[in-house]
């Protein structure tokens, strides 16, 4: 499965490359979504609170359903969702199936050579989640050299993890798995989103707490194709706008309790 | 029970998926079955240059992931301006893979058909093709029918390979409602049930298409 995955992430960049340089020629994406009247955002539909089918009504809902919602509507158009698994996400955006991604997508150098981005619209730092009995302290990653880590496979958090060498870095498909893992005492910790550990501990019923949370600190934007700077700015404008009259911190509150677009600090 | 009441609140987001798992499955058999005889004819007819395409595809489609095909038609191909619905794109995916399975299942059994029925097709004034099609083709399918079944079977379970392309079959809907419930085991237990039923389905049609392919051995 490892080597299929990253064979998979060779074809998905040569793929990413290929469409990007096509994509120099095209129209400006703003013009192509006004004259559609619809923005295509795609998500994983299975990440709460952040996007997620809501189990009674099987309706996608979430904090950034709500987002991409209020942003459509300051650019004139109406949003269509899809959803599909984080491993294809990124390469679905290259291929043009899709205008823009809000999936919590943290803006690294890596993803700025295939793609432009919004500017940020949360903030985070990740977080560590550890048993409910667990005596041992775990203030850093570093302080987890030779502990088993669960993380979701293709995530930030991964790539924070295999930076620090001696973590033995456990990868899952995704946050269900690795908590039962973690829970059974298979790993000793996971790692993720502070903004989502809170919702998980909350809603999972797993004897499980929240740990250190680590300084640095996650910049979240939209990214969508490069050379769309009319795009880029009508985008960057609309969330000016949501946070100016005050929609984004109320979509906000009502997903976490507080305002993710200031820094954790402030939060 | 709370069981009962997971299940329960599961039960249509997993029935929208078997939906979807069903359309690609039943697609991509005929899809499958489509390619697989010509593919199989072309390997076996006595020309070159029907043969080597013919056994390339099928090296290729056996020797490389289905996942990685499915990526590179729904991912790969608008890059050089060919663009699919994901219902296209994975229905093509499946059965250009399940087409190359087929055609060696069926390939196997023209094989396995005794020499002697083309000696006596050719005595009888048959030609090549004639032989093929009257003689050789109806043996070789009923030969052929369990392992065909197989591959068809195999499909039913790969459909979960198209959750990367955006489709909520079965197993991504499954990982839908987990996101919510954080109950992994009794919900991957009920795909792994629904799974197991739906391939049972096409066990029975496999077993009354052999017994209705072996009667014409029987009656004599």
């Amino acid at each position: 499965m490892a080597t299929t995955l990253s064979k998979l992430s060779k074809i998905a960049a040569a793929i990413l490359i290929t469409s990007v340089t096509l994509n120099a020629f095209a129209a400006d994406l703003l013009d192509t979504v006004k004259s559609r009247g619809t923005l295509k955002v795609a998500m994983e539909g299975n990440y709460p609170p952040f996007n997620f089918k809501d189990p009674k009504s099987g309706e996608l809902t979430g904090f950034e359903v709500d987002v991409a919602k209020l942003l459509a509507a300051k650019l004139g158009v109406k949003p269509e969702f899809t959803t599909t698994e984080w491993s294809g996400i990124l390469a679905g955006l290259g291929a043009g199936k899709y205008d823009v991604i809000l999936n919590q997508v943290g803006i690294t150098p890596e993803r700025q050579k295939a793609f432009d981005f919004s500017q940020p619209y949360t903030f985070s730092s990740a977080q560590l989640i550890v048993r409910k009995d667990e005596k041992r302290s775990f203030p850093t990653l570093e302080s987890l050299k030779g502990y088993k880590l669960g993380l979701g496979q293709g995530t930030n958090f991964e790539q924070k993890a295999k930076a620090v060498s001696g973590i033995d870095v456990k990868t899952y498909p995704g946050s269900p798995e690795y908590l039962a893992d973690l829970a059974s005492g298979r790993i000793d910790a996971a790692l993720n989103d502070r903004l989502l550990v809170g919702y998980l501990l909350k809603s999972s019923n797993l004897p499980l707490k929240a740990g250190a949370t680590f300084g640095d600190i996650d910049k979240i934007g939209i990214p969508f194709q490069k050379g769309n700077p009319k795009f880029q700015a009508a985008l960057n404008n609309a969330l000016d706008d949501i946070q100016k009259d005050g929609s984004f911190k109320q979509v906000s509150f009502k997903w976490f309790g507080f305002d993710v677009s200031k820094a954790p600090a402030a939060q | 029970m709370e069981l009962l009441d997971l299940l329960q609140q599961a039960a249509p987001t997993l029935f929208r998926g078997v939906g979807y798992t069903l359309i690609f499955a039943v697609a991509s058999m005929l899809g499958g079955l489509l390619l697989g005889f010509p593919l199989a004819i072309a390997r076996i007819v006595p020309s070159r240059w029907a043969q080597w395409p013919a056994t390339v595809y099928v090296s290729l489609m056996r020797g490389t992931p289905l996942l990685v095909q499915i990526f590179v038609i729904y991912y790969g191909l608008p890059s050089i301006g060919i663009s699919f619905s994901p219902l296209t794109a994975g229905i093509l995916a499946l059965s250009l893979n399940a087409g190359a399975y087929l055609s060696e299942s069926l390939r196997g059994a023209i094989l396995g058909v005794h020499t002697g029925q083309w000696a006596a097709s050719y005595s009888i004034g048959l030609n090549y093709w004639q032989t093929l099609r009257y003689v050789i083709i109806p043996q070789a399918i009923r030969i052929a029918v369990p392992s065909m079944s197989n591959t068809l079977i195999s499909l039913i379970k790969d459909t979960s390979l198209v959750s990367v392309i955006t489709v909520t079959e079965l197993m991504l809907a499954t990982k839908e409602v987990i996101a919510v419930t954080f109950r992994p085991l009794p919900l991957y237990l009920a795909a792994a049930a629904i799974y197991w039923c739906l391939s049972m389905c096409f066990e029975r049609l496999q077993i009354r298409l052999e017994r209705k392919l072996g009667q014409a051995h029987k009656s004599n």
